[in-house]
């Protein structure tokens, strides 16, 4: 025993000491919210990407690609490379030589979906629900059009909490737990919903911006 | 066993989620009997706790696989609890039941305790031990109560040895001078 630890210091280290239980409902908390904060440090999608995959889309014929691509050769062509020596001159920039390195340029204007400079960024958000004798339970809410096949929870350990993490975009939500496909039960944890329109309980999720 | 196999914090570190979730399984007990008494209060604690392991899973791929994980754990725990302790400190205006706020808990003044509440001798402890600077109140806890070595607690706090050992001296000085002003007035 130290010097200064006596009588009434070791009763108050004995008080201090006691070890909180294990809780399987804390640990899955904490583990959803580890994944929650991986998906929203997931690196985004470069430019190119977004081109690519806009272009991919099924909506856009073979042909309207073809006149996109070559009207993004020209856009490229004018703003890097005829006019490039000019600009350089003139002591004007391209607003493409500001790009951070590693991504293709995309020429300004062409074709970047409107959304992603201003568009208001969903939130992970982890859910937790104790049901013991659930076979299945699955989120559903308004932030995945109620849409039972989106988002399964996942059972912490064999008899353990069920556990998911939603992407909702900030402002007020309206979800619910469906267990065995057929319950629909309210988040005992959030307040509950007035004004549902899917029939059963439901519960209310606020959603602060990051 | 107050230390987990360090097998497991490599795997760990290496991305094997199973590994993470036993280190959470290990750990979350005692990290949560730190931050409760660092904080004062449970939901604090608990949000301590889930900051704490959501940034070590972060921090991974930066610890050294020759170093020792506990030392390393309370370090990003206890900066989460102090900055934690910082922030409550600036907001915190309601008194919840059975909690003294930081900001009215002068180091000078006696400890008033309504006998009406019935506060058993580990309230008593917390609510003395919340009247101590935050450095001293965090050397203590490390020290006597999550038995960690000066050296460990050096690494943890950043502070040198000889500053530690005079915080833990102060804090054991002021506990023991007000919890015998507890006992004498609850005539134990």
């Amino acid at each position: 025993m130290e010097l200064e630890r006596d009588e009434t210091i070791e009763r108050a280290v004995q008080a201090l000491a006691v070890m909180p239980p294990r809780d399987a409902q804390a640990v899955s908390r904490v583990m959803a919210a580890v994944r929650a904060n991986g998906v929203s440090r997931a690196p985004r999608p470069s430019r190119l990407a977004l081109v690519l995959e806009w272009v991919r889309q099924p909506s856009l014929s073979v042909a309207s690609a073809g006149a996109l691509a070559a009207a993004a050769l020209v856009l490229g062509f004018f703003s890097r490379g005829a006019f490039g020596k000019a600009g350089a001159e003139t002591g004007t920039r391209s607003a493409l030589e500001g790009q951070p390195t590693g991504e293709y340029p995309v020429p300004a204007g062409a074709i970047i979906p409107a959304s992603n400079s201003n568009e208001v960024r969903a939130v992970p958000v982890p859910l937790v629900f104790e049901a013991r004798n659930a076979k299945t339970v699955v989120v559903v809410g308004d932030f995945n059009g109620w849409d039972e096949s989106k988002t399964p929870m996942v059972r912490y350990g064999t008899d353990g909490p069920w556990t998911a993490t939603v992407l909702a975009k900030p402002g007020r939500h309206v979800y619910a737990f469906l267990v065995d496909g057929t319950t629909l039960v309210a988040d005992p944890r959030a307040p509950r919903a007035k004004d549902l329109d899917y029939g059963g309980d439901a519960s209310v999720l606020m959603v602060t911006p990051p | 066993v107050t230390e987990i196999d360090p097998s497991v914090p490599s795997r760990a570190r290496r991305g094997d989620e199973q590994a993470f979730l036993e280190i959470v399984e290990f750990y979350y007990p005692r990290c949560l009997r730190f931050a409760r008494n660092m904080m004062g209060n449970e939901q604090d604690a608990e949000e301590a706790v889930q900051d704490a392991f959501v940034r070590v899973h972060d921090s991974f791929p930066r610890f050294r696989e020759d170093a020792r994980f506990d030392p390393w754990l309370f370090r990003i725990l206890a900066n989460r609890c102090r900055t934690l302790l910082s922030r409550a400190k600036r907001h915190r205006s309601l008194i919840e039941y059975g909690e003294v706020p930081l900001a009215v808990a002068s180091a000078a003044a006696p400890i008033e305790v309504d006998d009406d509440f019935g506060a058993d001798w580990a309230e008593e402890v917390r609510i003395v031990l919340d009247t101590l600077p935050p450095e001293q109140k965090e050397a203590f806890l490390l020290r006597h109560v999550e038995d960690l070595s000066y050296e460990d607690i050096a690494a943890i706090t950043g502070a040198g040895l000889s500053a530690l050992r005079m915080r833990v001296k102060r804090a054991c000085d002021t506990l023991r001078i007000r919890l015998a002003e507890v006992e004498q007035r609850n005539g134990t």
